[in-house]
């Protein structure tokens, strides 16, 4: 060791003690997140994640704006009451299109991580209006406006090319459109080309109808089917039930 | 360059890991705590926040009133 | 020197610490208001109104952005100047990056706020503020840290006190953490709407990485150094340990960072990352334990302070309850604890004792302090202090009781199965049990606020009898020069 070494330089050089703290505070989150990127564990192989579909992701859209993560998780533990009660444990997979994650961190309200097809389109709207009219000691907001309010389809594909910027593969050449069709089948790969968004945005509008009403597309219709989708894509059916905790 | 292939393993460098970050903060420690020279000059800095209290405000806690 | 007032003016920068002091009060009450309104809208769910302004998943970001950044926030600018200036014996470099740094940092929290109601959010707790506005505080912050490097770069005295090191590492770790949290992708260049740039797995990471060291250097590492300057000048006595706050500060910086994937045990996060978390969560506890030692046996020798001096007494409850939420935190970061703990409302009186007992606590006692010496005249009414002091500590004890009870038994119910190995309660059951201790809750909120206002109403009166006392003092003063 150094013997002339001093505690002093850092304390009296502000330069060096910044460089000093800054190197301090770096270590725990390089060595905790950078190997996520890097190891291919971090993301189980299962079949059947796909990206959402134009109006689903606007129906997330609408789950962010409202703040919805504030009350409900999108992420169940691996516990036998929480496969009763939620179903199947969350796996990485089913997130890995989702920019941002909204596991959440707190219920209030159950999670949804698995909500998709439990309840009817109806049952949805109703709870999404009035939640205590169908639960009566929910203690939810109303959410009214929803039904009332025209979804802005103006920017669907606007929407789709920023994602597709940082990674989800959404097509907008020939070529993406073919490896996508490879990826996840041609219905699949139909519904992720940009060029098609606002098409196959109000196709699905009209042809699920989620929010009962015919007239127009309404935010209730993109949060709906949204909701309906959710944790549906894997068909755990496929996988033996500790299939992928030897992976955590 | 064989040597290097050695730190690409997790298993290994967790435990240097470990090392280096123990090593240092003992050395911190040691230079802390092991000389009463400078324990005595590292503690004479505890009087900074009062150096520059004016006349007739040493007490300063006390209401003027 | 000893020519000069008190407020020295002239030798220090002490108008961007009144206006930061004065802006830290005024967020804390309509911070601590937001809060209890939403606490009331859990208990209450009609105050909801069918309005999206005033959903609850709407104005709780304007809850958390309004008391963490508003109060902590501008309550830290008002500190960092004022201990930098002092303990350097310096002026700030530039009044006018001061002055850009409080406008810039007030804008932050009122367009953050009006964009939350309005439906703009990044889905990032604590981060929620879209992409314009991360420029702004990206830019505000690099002004900070240009500002307060410079100053001590400037300073009279040859060494840099502890306290200064900890505001140091408070900037550089805020500057780091907001920086990768908030990378994202706009949805083009006239759009307030953005994508994060990670997704799932590696996006939780990043998030509780920024989440938890929010807490770590924004909410403890900075009010530390609040603390290091704070409680020796209202204690009339010298820190403790200078040595005790070498290892503190060293210990601290390097283990905070490891926490944040605590948040994330049992998830689609790899079993590594968040054991790992786990076992640094546990050995923080020392550090922790390090500074609130310092600060209190500081009082040793004087312990009758505590009975005569209600401002000091504000730091030592302060620094009680940082002791007691930092032993909570480790513990709630064990796997078995948090198995049961994680999403229910233990976690929320958790973050409020550290939040209310620490943050609010300690800010309140500098503050105090602080104040009358700008003004450079003595605090308006003891009493309201005193008041003030029963009245939050009141009010956070009801809240951290109601939610252990609730988050408990949330955690309990939902676990809970029959004799049939069926679960014995449907959530909504769960929801229906909460209702008594959301009602408990908002009521110690609104304790908390209570206080916060009486705070406010004296710190303003404080001010109006400074500024008359000087008025009066220049008037004799140009009478005595009138006569001569």
């Amino acid at each position: 060791m150094n013997i002339n070494f001093k505690h002093e330089w850092i304390e009296t050089n502000i330069g060096l003690m910044a460089v000093l703290t800054m190197l301090a505070i770096s270590v725990g989150g390089l060595v905790e997140i950078a190997p996520l990127f890097f190891i291919d564990k971090t993301i189980e192989k299962v079949e059947g994640v796909r990206p959402y579909t134009p109006l689903e992701q606007r129906g997330r859209d609408i789950y962010i704006r409202e703040g919805c993560y504030t009350c409900h998780s999108q992420m169940i533990r691996p516990f036998r009451d929480e496969k009763l009660r939620y179903g199947h444990y969350s796996l990485a997979a089913e997130s890995q299109y989702d920019h941002p994650f909204q596991w959440g961190s707190k219920r209030t309200g159950p999670d949804l991580a698995r909500v998709g097809g439990k309840y009817s389109n109806e049952w949805h709207v109703q709870h999404l209006v009035a939640p205590r009219s169908m639960v009566p000691e929910s203690v939810m907001p109303n959410y009214p406006w929803l039904m009332s309010t025209p979804l802005d389809i103006s920017d669907a594909a606007a929407r789709m090319k920023a994602l597709r910027k940082v990674g989800v593969p959404y097509s907008l050449s020939q070529a993406e459109y073919d490896a996508n069709v490879t990826k996840f089948g041609e219905t699949v790969a139909k519904q992720l080309h940009i060029p098609d968004a606002q098409k196959n945005l109000v196709e699905q509008a009209n042809f699920g109808n989620y929010d009962g009403d015919r007239s127009g597309i309404s935010e209730m219709d993109a949060l709906v089917a949204y909701l309906q989708v959710l944790g549906t894509m894997v068909d755990f059916s496929k996988y033996a039930d500790d299939a992928f905790v030897a992976d955590r | 360059m064989e040597w290097l292939m050695w730190f690409s393993k997790p298993e290994n460098t967790k435990p240097l890991a470990l090392i280096i970050f123990f090593v240092t903060f003992v050395g911190i420690l040691i230079y802390v705590y092991g000389s009463k020279k400078r324990g005595k000059q590292l503690e004479s800095y505890r009087d900074i926040p009062f150096l520059d209290d004016q006349p007739g405000d040493k007490d300063d806690t006390k209401d003027k009133q | 020197m000893a020519v000069t007032t008190y407020s020295g003016a002239e030798q220090y920068n002490f108008d961007i610490v009144k206006k930061f002091a004065v802006m830290s009060l005024v967020w804390a009450v309509v911070g601590m208001f937001a809060g209890v309104y939403i606490a009331s809208e859990l208990a209450w769910p009609f105050l909801n109104f069918d309005s999206p302004y005033f959903s609850f998943g709407r104005f709780r970001p304007v809850h958390t952005s309004a008391v963490i950044f508003g109060f902590g926030g501008s309550a830290l600018f008002a500190t960092s100047y004022y201990v930098v200036q002092r303990t350097c014996q310096t002026r700030l470099i530039s009044d006018g990056m001061a002055s850009f740094t409080f406008w810039g940092w007030q804008t932050v929290i009122v367009t953050a706020a009006l964009s939350y109601v309005m439906g703009y959010s990044q889905g990032r707790e604590y981060a929620e503020m879209e992409w314009p506005i991360d420029i702004l505080i990206e830019v505000v912050w690099v002004t900070y840290l240009i500002l307060f490097v410079g100053t001590i770069m400037r300073r009279k005295q040859p060494h840099i006190y502890v306290a200064n090191w900890f505001y140091l590492s408070f900037i550089l770790a805020t500057a780091l953490l907001h920086t990768f949290n908030n990378l994202a992708m706009p949805v083009d260049l006239f759009s307030m709407k953005s994508y994060s740039l990670f997704s799932g797995t590696q996006d939780a990471m990043t998030q509780w990485w920024y989440g938890h060291n929010a807490v770590g250097f924004f909410l403890t590492a900075a009010f530390l150094g609040m603390m290091y300057y704070f409680v020796p000048k209202q204690a009339g006595r010298p820190i403790y340990s200078y040595r005790l706050s070498i290892v503190h500060f060293w210990a601290l910086s390097f283990m905070y960072m490891w926490v944040g994937a605590h948040h994330l045990h049992w998830t689609a996060l790899p079993d590594w990352t968040s054991s790992l978390a786990a076992a640094f969560s546990i050995l923080l506890l020392m550090p922790s334990w390090g500074g609130m030692i310092n600060g209190i046996m500081t009082l040793s020798g004087a312990w009758d302070k505590l009975r005569t001096d209600p401002v000091m007494r504000f730091m030592i409850v302060a620094l009680s309850f940082y002791g007691m939420s930092t032993f909570e935190g480790p513990m709630m970061s064990l796997k078995e604890v948090n198995a049961l703990s994680h999403y229910t409302d233990w976690t929320v009186g958790h973050v409020h004792s550290g939040a209310l007992g620490w943050v609010a606590m300690i800010s309140f006692g500098s503050l105090y302090h602080m104040m009358p010496k700008l003004w450079d005249t003595k605090i308006y009414s003891r009493k309201l202090v005193e008041w003030h002091f029963w009245l939050a500590t009141i009010g956070i004890v009801l809240y951290i009781v109601a939610m252990w009870i609730s988050g408990i038994t949330q955690g309990l119910m939902w676990r809970a199965f029959d004799e049939f190995g069926n679960l014995q309660y449907s959530f909504v059951e769960s929801v229906a049990a909460m209702m008594p201790f959301y009602a408990m809750r908002a009521i110690g909120g609104m304790f908390f606020l209570t206080g916060a206002a009486m705070m406010a109403f004296n710190m303003f009166m404080t001010i109006r009898q400074g500024k008359r006392e000087s008025a009066a003092l220049e008037a004799k003063l140009a009478a005595k020069m009138a006569h001569a």
